[in-house]
């Protein structure tokens, strides 16, 4: 059904970034305390000025160039002029195209399926404000807000679409393809909290747009325009008319209420920004950016695809990931041996982690090294040990960091090719499992078990092709 | 012999390294004569006497001990209080700012303190640079030392008077639309404001960044080159500096060509004028060739600064709501929006009127009818002056229109008071240099010679200067204090 | 031009609490600076005039290090917890 169009403004925070967008205060700022990241420049004390950040403006160009975005020769910062406790100068350093092409990205195109792509309206560099915070144990609330300016003038990417979303599904499925590819050019770590921010425009075809912010997570977006979209229909159903209006989202009482009328909106009197110059990016600025930039998910997973023979399933599943998929690849590189790495890490790694871990950084917290991996394959390939005792092994390097020969020496793990020593192995089995071995006589199934038996007395280590063919002659034998 | 507080900055080091008098007793002598003479003058917001006499025993010890002491050792320096000093009270002459200390020098402060220049205290100005008199200060006027009635000139008025008075060795000042060289030619002295970009502006109190910078008010050229080669250079804490060349202290061009801006010429009165002629007869005198020109687009020019001007204050000033520094207003009984207003109704009446005009003249709809034109005739005026820097080395006319006039005269009257800025407001639409001199008297009030240059050609205009200053026979001390 | 309503619209976007007095004495002081300003208008609106823009360079902006501040700047009426007390948000 054409008749809604919904419309993103996303916001994500440039995390890699060390220092902030116009001083050099941490970048990262949760988990201090209270005003104490901040500076002369980020609180705007009188006669400071804003001084950029020059990998901002590459880690912006990435993202522009990953959104299919024209970037422009020069780039120009403005003023957007709004009161607010939480912006320290009451304007807010951004960038803005209507009086000109100057943000760092603009009418760009983003592949959401086969069927549909997105087109990106523009994408922007800008600073973020302070926090209001109003629960604090203690304090009344009541009589004054609190305000931590330690986030203030941290950078931010702004990213806007057109209107071409009809669905909220679509809208999940473009923030889930988003956030992989910020995480993929590294741009930002889109699991830490407030990394990224959302908030829509839901209008009827023809209709005035409504903007809805104060949405706090992605959940909640699809909760947001399914509420928006019922009751624009609704109004729209009764000729009402719907007003141009920024709504906010309450995500407790699950409902948009009207924030703000056309006439109350603010007059941001933008004007380009006197302290930051035009800055020349020069003619070769993006093609050398896309040389040392970080691969997007899609050129990735064609790369697994052909270059790796991986399945489309696997590969999906470690661009995912992108850490489990960059550890994937260290271990290639030691080892090349695609597929069989692949497999060891989605069956047998991801597994127990996925039971274990509590953090997203299990990858870079883990014991379990490339090299680990690498000499795993290397051994289950050079049929030393059974993916059984693969297994086993990695568990042990989990808990204490060895390698796979140090725990392969210290419990004698390797994998029994050695006859004799089967042979003993299959006549202690037969010697307890009488009646299966009757049943085998006649039961080829039955094998199976006894199979299953000689495997688990040899601790995992018996090859189980050599020991199967082994328990046929001895049962034919038998027969005879 | 004269009063050691008459002395020029290069004598005072001389005086000091050379171990005529100590910098104690330096300093002793000029807050001796701030003692003596402001409560008629009111230069000064700040003065900081503990400070400037225990830099100066730093320095006499360091004398002692033969350590190095910097080209500006003893040298006090009076500081408009719209520039940064840590630890110092900087208000802006504001009650807005009444309370507020900073926690950082000014880039140009930093530098003068570490080449041994003292820093005295802070002058008056109008409240944030904006104003010609320094009757626009929340505290109060500060008056001409040539004749306490008038005005000194604006907005650096308190460094204009404290140096022609002998309070400080030299001063620095900003200039957004002449506000350097207005009291520089009020008050007869000299006057520089630099190319824009060559200072850096961080710890300049913005009212205009598009327009401003900060320069050195002195009782001698080669004191404002002392000074100007110190304070320039490119500073990673200001986007918009350029680094550029020192200034040589003698005369280093030879023959320059100069022209007078007629319309300049036209627009002033009759004893400015006189004035001003004779003084480019001088130039003639010295081998320097001197025509008229006019400037087509002058009548542009006022309107086009108070546009920009207003509009960039607009948003420089909207900081000021006083919950992270400012003065003393409780925060009870008030909601956040309320709060802003009551705080921001504290600002002068000027500042009031410009934040009014600017927010109006950015508001939508009106951004292509005002503030868009006047980029665009800043850009004309621009092309127009470089076209005509291929032709002279250097543009010259009264730096004012009027000579000094009473205090309390234009102030009923906010926009009489903008027309005096009318010959001054060119250089920093252009961004170029321009220096006023001393050039004579009439009835004992004092007019200045406006002298400007191409981008980062302080040294034509210095060169004219310092050829100036040596034929024309100037009085230097203030006979009314 | 400037009217009383207007002023006041511009009053509110500056957040400036302006008195009676003013609100009756700055319109016709405003109007004759708008008056002045308008001027402008005369200017044909040439999009051939490049406007005068300064440039800087990629490559001359700042590196991304952190540097900690010397002394924190001195920002007013903090809690104990470290927050800055501000005017009730409602």
């Amino acid at each position: 059904m054409n008749l809604v169009m919904i419309g993103l403004e996303i916001h994500a925070q440039i995390t890699a970034l060390k220092s902030k967008l116009f001083c050099s205060c941490y970048g990262n700022y949760r988990d201090l305390r209270p005003n104490t990241n901040i500076c002369e420049v980020c609180i705007g004390l009188p006669g400071t000025l804003p001084i950029i950040n020059k990998k901002a403006i590459e880690y912006a160009t990435m993202t522009s160039v990953a959104l299919g975005c024209k970037v422009p020769g020069k780039i120009m910062f403005y003023r957007k002029n709004y009161f607010y406790p939480d912006l320290p100068k009451n304007f807010q350093i951004t960038q803005y195209n209507v009086y000109g092409f100057s943000s760092i990205g603009a009418d760009g195109l983003f592949e959401l399926d086969d069927s549909k792509k997105i087109r990106i309206t523009r994408v922007q560099l800008e600073e973020d404000p302070g926090r209001i915070a109003y629960s604090e144990e203690g304090m009344n609330v009541r009589n004054s807000a609190l305000v931590d300016y330690n986030r203030a003038g941290a950078a931010l990417i702004e990213i806007v679409t057109e209107p071409d979303f009809n669905d909220p599904k679509e809208v999940r499925l473009f923030l889930n393809k988003l956030t992989l590819t910020l995480e993929h050019i590294g741009v930002c770590d889109t699991l830490l909290e407030g990394a990224v921010r959302c908030d829509v425009n839901v209008s009827m075809k023809g209709g005035n747009k409504v903007e809805i912010k104060n949405i706090n997570s992605f959940k909640e977006v699809e909760k947001a325009i399914n509420y928006e979209v019922t009751r624009q229909t609704s109004m729209y159903n009764r000729n009402l008319k719907i007003e141009y209006e920024t709504r906010h989202w309450d995500d407790r009482k699950k409902i948009t209420f009207k924030a703000r009328s056309k006439e109350e909106e603010h007059d941001y009197r933008y004007f380009p920004e006197p302290d930051i110059p035009v800055i020349v990016l020069g003619n070769n600025f993006v093609s050398t950016l896309k040389g040392y930039m970080p691969e997007l998910p899609n050129e990735r997973f064609n790369r697994y695809v052909s270059n790796y023979k991986l399945t489309e399933h696997t590969s999906n599943i470690l661009i995912n990931d992108k850490k489990l998929a960059d550890f994937f690849e260290s271990c290639v590189e030691i080892y090349f041996s695609p597929v069989e790495i692949a497999n060891v890490l989605i069956t047998d790694l991801k597994s127990f982690i996925d039971n274990d871990s509590e953090s997203t950084d299990y990858l870079s917290n883990m014991k379990v090294k490339p090299e680990h991996i690498a000499e795993l394959v290397k051994l289950i390939e050079g049929n030393k040990i059974s993916r059984i005792t693969a297994k086993d092994i990695l568990i042990k390097i989990a808990e204490s960091g060895i390698s796979p020969s140090e725990v392969l020496n210290s419990t004698n793990s390797f994998k029994i090719v050695d006859e004799k020593t089967l042979k003993d192995a299959i006549d202690t089995v037969f010697d307890t499992e009488t009646s299966a071995v009757n049943d085998a006589r006649n039961n080829p199934e039955a094998i199976n078990y006894l199979l299953g038996k000689v495997m688990k007395f040899t601790k995992g280590r018996a090859d189980p092709k050599i020991a199967a063919s082994l328990i046929n002659i001895k049962l034919r034998k038998s027969e005879n | 012999m004269a009063h050691l507080h008459d002395l020029l900055a290069y004598e005072v080091v001389e005086g000091i390294k050379g171990q005529q008098f100590t910098a104690e007793q330096y300093v002793g002598s000029i807050i001796k004569r701030i003692e003596d003479v402001d409560s008629k003058l009111r230069s000064f917001i700040t003065v900081d006497s503990e400070g400037a006499l225990s830099s100066a025993k730093i320095i006499d010890r360091k004398i002692k001990e033969k350590e190095d002491i910097g080209s500006l050792a003893g040298v006090t320096i009076g500081i408009k209080d719209n520039i940064s000093t840590k630890g110092i009270r900087t208000t802006c002459a504001s009650k807005i700012l009444e309370g507020y200390v900073p926690s950082y020098d000014a880039t140009v402060i930093r530098k003068l303190k570490e080449n041994g220049a003292i820093i005295l205290g802070k002058l008056n100005l109008d409240e944030f640079g904006m104003g010609s008199t320094t009757e626009y200060s929340s505290f109060h006027s500060t008056h001409n030392p040539w004749n306490l009635d008038y005005v000194p000139g604006g907005s650096s008025g308190g460094s204009g008077a404290a140096v022609a008075a002998g309070e400080c060795t030299v001063s620095l000042g900003s200039d957004t639309g002449g506000s350097i060289r207005c009291p520089a030619s009020f008050c007869s002295v000299v006057g520089l404001k630099p190319t824009y970009g060559r200072v850096s502006r961080y710890g300049l109190i913005s009212y205009a960044n598009s327009l401003e910078q900060i320069g050195p008010i002195c009782r001698s050229v080669k004191d404002a080159v002392m000074i100007m080669n110190i304070i320039s250079g490119k500073d990673i804490m200001d986007n918009t500096s350029i680094q550029s060349t020192p200034i040589a202290i003698q005369r280093k061009l030879g023959k320059l060509n100069i022209a007078i801006i007629k319309e300049l010429i036209d627009g002033s009165d009759h004893d400015v004028t006189t004035t001003v002629y004779s003084a480019s007869e001088k130039f003639k005198d010295v081998g320097y060739s001197c025509e008229e020109v006019s400037i087509k687009n002058l009548d542009y020019a006022l309107p086009s600064y108070y546009t920009l001007a207003s509009a960039e204050a607009s948003s420089n000033l909207a900081r000021y709501d006083n919950i992270r520094y400012g003065f003393d207003f409780p925060i009870e009984e008030y909601k956040w929006d309320t709060y802003f207003s009551n705080v921001r109704k504290n600002f002068g009446q000027e500042v009031k009127r410009r934040i009014l005009i600017g927010s109006y003249v950015l508001s939508s709809g009106y951004y292509s009818k005002y503030y868009l034109k006047a980029r665009m005739l800043r850009s004309l005026l621009k092309l127009e002056l470089l076209k005509l820097f291929n032709k002279y080395d250097l543009l010259i006319g009264p730096t004012m229109p009027i000579l000094p006039f009473k205090i309390g005269e234009k102030i009923d009257d906010p926009f009489k008071m903008y027309l005096v800025d009318i010959n001054t407001v060119l250089a920093n639409l252009a961004g170029i240099p321009a220096i006023s001199i001393p050039v004579g008297f009439s009835n004992g009030l004092p007019i200045g010679l406006q002298i400007m240059a191409a981008p980062f050609q302080e040294q034509k205009l210095i060169d004219a200067s310092l050829a100036l200053e040596d034929t024309i026979d100037i009085q230097r001390r203030p006979i009314a204090i | 031009m400037i009217s009383i309503e207007e002023l006041k619209y511009l009053a509110e976007i500056s957040k400036i609490n302006l008195t009676d007095d003013e609100i009756n004495r700055f319109p016709p002081q405003l109007n004759k600076t708008i008056e002045y300003i308008d001027i402008l208008e005369e200017l044909a609106s040439d999009e051939s005039i490049t406007l005068d823009l300064h440039e800087i360079n990629f490559d001359e902006l700042r590196d991304d290090v952190v540097k900690k501040s010397d002394g924190l700047p001195i920002i007013k009426n903090l809690t104990e917890e470290g927050f800055l007390r501000g005017p009730k948000m409602k």
